[in-house]
């Protein structure tokens, strides 16, 4: 190891990091501190290769972008020959061993000008290693990798110190291919997956490797993938032999020992390959890799097609990118896709094999959203507005040209912080500005995930806190709920603790109560709030208890009560317990827990930290979404249904698609509807859309606009690829994780948009009294023409549903102004012949339409609760709905 | 078009919540097991490849929430299921006694042509617990299969992986049974068979 030390020339300095990484010997030197000038700019970067991923959590969204990358010490003493011959003996690869390190390095970490070396040194012919030298900074050593000052992934490792590499070619389960690292000290590096689809220089490879022989399907050789790359860089400095006994498994400089523990005869299957392969490789450069691992033939040709998919992607994406701004109603998935998924061994593919059109439509729509980030990173300059309205828009985007496109960029979605939030109230804590007003900013620029605003600005959206509120009465109502709540807890304490029910009554609340903690305890467990057990449990007979230690935490066990308290609160009182505590819930709806509520009670908790308010929080929280606990399922059936009637009317192609698909019951939306789409988005982009969807800004009902949004978005990919209700169900099921929150509320909003114009459309046709001055952004003129009366708003403000006409239209007005030019280009552009093609359009659409009352119910603001409409204090309603 | 049928099986898993119907399926076709799994909303389903008697079949299990209220809902996905799994925790008797109920509701839901014949599988699961923690004897769930037309039942524990393998081979074996049987009488209670040769439909540009 004195080569890394003589390579850092840096004096190791005394950092006070150096202790976290507690290592028992020296040889860090320099590396644990990434102070890079020229003086340390000591390694040289042989080969790189981008798109080399960490995945820390199963969550796409975790996946850390790198590059793997060869790198030599500079100053080794037996480096003379930088470019060693892969004939090279291996002995005198052995001796080198030490001075070749294999690194891993977080895109991020990099600086402008090292990353373009890395990209150069990737995009080199990767034959051999550059002629030229490049240098790149150090990088920590691998037995600190968890502690690394770059980030918690990267490491570098001597090649002597690697012991072998676990290979997993990319396969049905894994859809990128990985390589696990094992040290020679025994541990296992965290595992490196080869994004190929995204990696420049591997698509280059493929490409070559195309051109010059390829027939994907007549093929015999084995599929070119990143990690084969990595294996072929390593054989020139050291012997890489491949284990016969485990073949995915590759042994570094493997001494006889480690042979015959690998079940490798004297003649294993690397070295004859290598042995074949060294007589070609010196003479010309050969386009096939050493062959690497095996993949099953079905993978092999997926992952052709794949190749040739791509390909021709690649082509139409450039083109897609000038052409529209989304994939809405776009035709673009192309011909010649199309054309190549109708191939017939393709489609013997397809049908054969169960995953392989599953696998397809994923394919497309990765390459799908890769070309439309890098749309939108470029979409806000003038140019690209005007380019993409020049060309071929569908009706989508007539209708949404003055307010669709601007909205990202717009400063109205910054997130409210609590600065400006408390510019909103006076002096007296009371509001100053408009109700709308305060919701059209959370709307587009949610809340502040770190400054606590939150907790001021959930309690007027859930409805907790009048709008029209002094501070001073807010704090006396908190007061006097705070009293309630804890009656309420004390009442069910008191019922399990005395046992003064009847048998049946006390045998319902202890299955209630296992329900309860059986989900408590797999409700968001990676929050760290919820993460963890560090108290004993507090009852024995708990499943969840444990004589030898903590079984709880105190987060859970909060959780755990304030969803037995609302159960309190939520039955109604029976005869044996009225000497208790009588709720003052006016209508209990009885629903006992059902699974889903842990879910919406737990960001609740984790942002007020205060269960009190939290149990307020969640109690108005349920007035909206108790409907879809109900034991008929009468609201889930009910908004299934609506969501039915809106995707025929918003897209009718793929409405007719699901029909025969036998998926119009759309039940593979049941799980985002039910829990508001908490297990489809991270933790930090659910809090934002609850926020979003709370202010009820343009319908109570927007979050099924946002499920027409994502259903929107991989509307080609759903109606090229997936023909039954199970392909359906699985690719919606498996986007949770990867959907983009701002991308989909632009959507959402722009769909919103789009139906309310179809609706007034609608109506116009139907003699319905036309909506005044035919602006229809303008929403109270439109809710003031439907034919359903929808009363002034009544004493609602208490929850903040009434609308301020003026304050609606003043936006859009707003909006306009911010880009005073584009509807008029818009309509120059487009000419008046595309303008009348759309309008014709719109109307073939208007003869089939009818608006049932239940879809109009979407343009209302008003909360729907089980019983219908928003309830007035004053109207008496049914106690809840049993079976 | 392919000449060869493609067999899918399509395999429900029922049972309370929280007695490992997730877990089950996860430890059967990733060979893993997590002690985070979320409450399932909803449906999902796992696919695997299997062999049985050398014919390659491949398994298509289906993964409900546990709530008996969700399960109005169920019926898209029962319809057409060659073989139901009936999961209880070996610790508690109430996920023991329900499985009756559970029954019934697939019977109802899927109605097979045959509901006598149906085949079910009842698995006890978390049998890593220990003795001290079993409510349910293997005895007491051995004679309730025995009366309930002889359902194979097999203790398992998806944190362990014991049993599981078994189980499913099983479950595989006879799914495929019940699939021929009812292709003798034309398939037309399987929705994904009857739609295998239709048109790409939808869009018309």
């Amino acid at each position: 190891m004195t080569s890394q030390q003589e390579s850092s020339s840096k004096p190791n300095p005394p950092s006070p990091s150096a202790s976290f990484y507690d290592l028992s010997d020296d040889e860090e030197g320099g590396y644990n501190t990434i102070t890079h000038n020229s003086a340390t700019r000591g390694v040289k970067l042989l080969y790189s290769k981008s798109k080399v991923y960490v995945h820390p959590t199963p969550s796409a969204k975790d996946n850390i972008p790198g590059f793997i990358a060869l790198v030599q010490q500079k100053s080794s003493p037996l480096s003379a020959d930088d470019r060693p011959d892969s004939s090279g003996d291996s002995s005198g690869k052995q001796t080198n061993a030490s001075s070749y390190l294999l690194a891993w390095v977080p895109e991020s970490s990099l600086t402008q000008d090292d990353l373009s070396t890395y990209v150069r040194v990737d995009l080199k012919d990767g034959q051999s290693p550059p002629k030229q030298s490049y240098l790149v900074p150090p990088l920590p050593l691998a037995t600190s990798f968890d502690e690394s000052p770059v980030g918690p992934y990267a490491f570098s490792l001597p090649l002597s110190s690697i012991y072998s590499i676990h290979v997993r070619p990319p396969s049905l389960g894994w859809w990128y291919g990985s390589i696990v690292i094992n040290t020679r000290a025994g541990s296992s590096l965290p595992a490196l997956f080869f994004h190929d689809s995204e990696c420049e220089s591997t698509i280059l490879q493929k490409k070559r490797r195309t051109r010059e022989s390829f027939d994907p399907f007549g093929e015999t050789g084995d599929l070119f993938w990143g990690g084969d790359e990595v294996i072929r860089w390593l054989k020139r400095y050291v012997t890489v032999e491949r284990s016969t006994a485990e073949p995915s498994i590759y042994l570094i400089d493997p001494s006889e020992e480690d042979r015959l523990g690998f079940g490798q005869g004297r003649g294993s299957m690397e070295a004859q390959g290598r042995q074949k392969a060294a007589g070609s490789d010196s003479k010309k450069p050969k386009q096939k890799p050493p062959a690497g691992p095996g993949m099953d033939p079905l993978t092999k040709a997926l992952k052709e097609t794949r190749w040739k998919i791509l390909e021709q992607l690649s082509k139409v994406t450039t083109f897609t990118r000038r052409t529209a701004e989304d994939l809405v109603n776009n035709k673009n998935i192309p011909p010649q896709v199309r054309r190549l998924i109708q191939n017939p061994e393709i489609q013997t593919l397809q049908d054969e094999f169960d995953s392989a059109k599953l696998y397809l439509a994923r394919w497309a729509m990765t390459i799908a959203e890769q070309s439309e980030r890098e749309k939108r990173q470029r979409m806000w300059t003038a140019r690209d507005v005007l380019e993409s309205e020049e060309t071929s828009v569908g009706d989508f985007e007539i209708l949404d040209m003055e307010s669709g496109k601007m909205t990202l960029s717009d400063s109205r979605r910054r997130p409210v912080d609590l600065k400006e939030w408390e510019s909103f109230f006076d002096s007296s804590g009371k509001l100053q500005v408009t109700v709308d007003e305060v919701k059209e900013r959370i709307f587009h620029g949610g809340l502040d995930p770190e400054d606590g605003v939150r907790k001021e600005a959930w309690p007027f959206l859930l409805g907790v806190y009048d709008w029209d509120s002094t501070e001073e009465e807010r704090l006396a109502y908190m007061n006097s709920k705070r009293d309630e709540y804890i009656q309420l807890k004390g009442a069910w304490w008191d019922r399990m603790v005395e046992g003064e029910s009847t048998p049946e009554q006390e045998e319902w609340w202890k299955e209630q109560k296992n329900r309860i903690e059986k989900d408590v305890h797999r409700t968001d467990r990676h929050i760290p709030l919820f993460a963890g057990e560090d108290i004993p449990h507090p009852d024995p007979t708990s499943p969840f208890f444990n004589p030898d230690g903590p079984g709880t935490n105190v987060h859970l066990e909060q959780l755990k009560d304030m969803l037995l308290t609302y159960l309190e609160y939520d039955t109604p009182p029976s005869s044996s317990n009225a000497s208790h505590y009588q709720t003052r819930n006016p209508h209990p709806l009885n629903l006992g827990y059902v699974q889903g509520m842990s879910d919406l009670l737990s960001p609740l908790y984790a942002v007020f930290q205060d269960d009190a308010v939290a149990f307020w929080a969640f109690v108005e929280f349920m007035r909206r979404m108790s409907r879809n606990f109900v034991r008929s399922q009468v609201g889930m059936r009910a908004q299934l249904s609506t969501l039915d009637q809106l995707v025929q009317i918003l897209d009718p192609k793929l409405y007719l698609h699901l029909q025969a698909a036998d998926s119009t019951n759309f039940f593979f939306f049941f799980r985002m509807l039910l829990v508001w789409y908490k297990r489809e988005f991270e933790w930090s982009d659910t809090l934002r859309l609850w926020e979003a969807l709370w202010t009820d800004y343009y319908s109570s009902q927007f979050h099924l606009f946002i499920a027409v949004a994502i259903l929107e978005k991989h509307r080609d990919v759903i109606m090229d690829h997936l023909r039954h209700f199970d392909e359906i169900l699985k690719y919606i099921n498996e986007l949770s994780g990867t959907i983009e929150l701002q991308e989909i509320l632009v959507r959402a909003e722009r769909l919103f948009k789009r139906f309310e114009k179809t609706v007034e459309a609608v109506d116009r046709k139907n003699s319905f009294p036309a909506p005044s001055g035919g602006d229809v952004r303008q929403r109270k003129p439109v809710d003031g023409a439907e034919g359903k009366s929808q009363d002034s708003p009544t004493s609602a403000a208490a929850t903040g549903t009434d609308t301020v006409p003026s304050t609606a239209a003043g936006a859009s007005a707003s909006q306009r102004q911010a880009l005073p030019a584009r509807p008029r280009q818009a309509q120059g552009k487009q000419g008046p012949k595309g303008k009348a093609k759309e309008v014709e359009k719109e109307k073939e659409k208007e003869k089939e339409q009818v608006i049932t009352p239940e879809v109009r119910l979407l343009l209302s603001r008003k909360i729907i609760t089980v019983d219908g409409e928003e309830d007035d204090a004053s109207k008496p309603r049914a106690s809840g709905l049993k079976d | 078009m392919s000449s060869r049928k493609k067999v899918l099986l399509k395999v429900i898993i029922l049972g309370d919540s929280g007695v490992g119907k997730t877990s089950l399926m996860n430890q059967y076709v990733n060979k893993k097991f997590s002690t985070s799994y979320k409450a399932t909303i909803g449906a999902d389903f796992l696919t695997k490849e299997v062999t049985v008697d050398d014919r390659t079949v491949t398994l298509q299990l289906w993964d409900t929430a546990g709530q008996e209220r969700f399960q109005s809902l169920g019926v898209a996905f029962y319809r057409g299921a060659d073989c139901c799994v009936l999961v209880y925790d070996v610790n508690s008797t109430k996920s023991f006694e329900t499985l009756d109920s559970w029954r019934d509701e697939f019977l109802i839901q899927a109605s097979p042509r045959d509901p006598e014949s149906f085949p079910f599988v009842v698995l006890g699961n978390k049998i890593d617990l220990g003795e001290e923690r079993r409510m349910i004897s293997q005895k007491r769930a051995l004679a309730y299969c025995q009366q309930r037309g002889q359902m194979p039942y097999f203790e398992t524990s998806a944190k362990e992986s014991i049993n599981v393998e078994q189980a499913f081979e099983v479950i595989a074996r006879n799914a495929l049974a019940q699939e021929e049987s009812e292709e003798y009488g034309g398939d037309f209670s399987d929705p994904i068979n009857i739609n295998l040769d239709q048109e790409r439909d939808g869009c018309a540009c």
